[in-house]
């Protein structure tokens, strides 16, 4: 994970420098993360991709100034938490109550398109799809979480203290795919 | 059953998975790729001090007009967004200035500051924004992005 961090501090100092080839790795690194941190705020696929937007575009403004670009991770991670945070509360004031199933659905169960919507459908999709919604989104920032730090600023707590949920989690999810 | 091996076996799947439901859109992807031509070095950033749409639920004015306020580089600007797109603002210290309106995939507007540094920008709509102030032979301050 160190390895990973010194990795996103080179491609920082690399797009400072104009490189847009190592803006575009860095994209492809946190794209997802962001996205599910998002989706975990209960945002729909606009909100959503407005949150992952304006987290880049923070990061552009910041570029030069950024302080320790090899925690650049974690730095896009607690600004995607926040404007989530944002963009959920500006989102109940336009619109009070809970959203209708029809606009609210991809947002409401990603994991249940997966069951609905495919053919193909991947023994551990059918299995997250039966969890409780919390250890749905605790696995899914770990999985896709690049090191602990990400993980720790996507959930603004120490990771440390995830372990026993995380645990509890996974044993969750062990039971629904043992034969 | 729960070894290191078996552990990321699980955790590649779990990614897969997710990946497979709920992908991260290509517009969403062409956006971050794009947002880097929109960096401006040189400029100095006015950074989000204030937004009543950070307030939570009970603690905010009912009204639809959102009040942003920014601060960096020497300036204030006070930002009024009212629910029919129209943007207004004043800067302090109060100097004419152009104030230009950013936002991803679309032209830049500009505006003219007055003598008590009040613009207006109408219709902007909804989504990522950000002004460039430029005083007449001043350096330029630019406001961090929100989301309108």
């Amino acid at each position: 994970m160190a390895e990973e961090g010194r990795d996103s501090g080179e491609l920082v100092r690399r797009a400072r420098a104009g490189d847009g080839g190592a803006w575009t790795e860095l994209v492809e690194r946190y794209s997802a993360l962001l996205w599910s941190i998002a989706r975990g705020h209960g945002l729909r696929d606009a909100d959503c991709g407005d949150v992952v937007q304006i987290t880049w575009l923070r990061l552009v403004e910041r570029l030069d100034a950024l302080d320790a670009p090899a925690a650049v991770g974690g730095w896009l991670a607690t600004t995607a938490r926040r404007e989530s945070l944002r963009q959920a509360r500006l989102g109940d004031r336009e619109a009070p109550g809970p959203a209708p199933d029809a606009a609210g659905a991809s947002s409401a169960a990603p994991v249940e398109q997966v069951v609905a919507g495919r053919e193909r459908l991947c023994r551990v999709g059918a299995a997250l799809q039966d969890l409780p919604r919390r250890c749905q989104h605790l696995l899914r920032l770990v999985a896709l979480a690049p090191g602990q730090a990400e993980l720790a600023a996507a959930l603004d707590m120490p990771v440390g203290s995830l372990g026993p949920t995380r645990v509890r989690c996974l044993a969750h999810l062990r039971r629904r795919l043992a034969p | 059953m729960s070894g290191p091996a078996d552990e990321a076996e699980l955790a590649a799947g779990i990614r897969a998975a997710f990946l497979a439901a709920d992908p991260v859109p290509e517009g969403v992807l062409a956006a971050a790729r794009a947002a880097l031509a929109l960096r401006l070095p040189g400029a100095a950033l006015a950074g989000l001090a204030a937004d009543d749409a950070s307030a939570p639920a009970g603690a905010r004015a009912t009204t639809a007009t959102r009040t942003l306020t920014f601060t960096g580089g020497g300036v204030t600007v006070e930002l009024e967004a009212s629910g029919d797109g129209e943007v207004t603002g004043r800067l302090t210290p109060p100097s004419p200035a152009r104030v230009r309106l950013r936002r991803p995939a679309h032209a830049d507007r500009t505006a003219l500051a007055d003598e008590e540094g009040c613009f207006a920008l109408p219709c902007v709509g909804e989504g990522p924004v950000s002004l460039v102030v430029e005083p007449p032979g001043g350096d330029a301050v630019v406001t961090s992005w929100i989301r309108l």
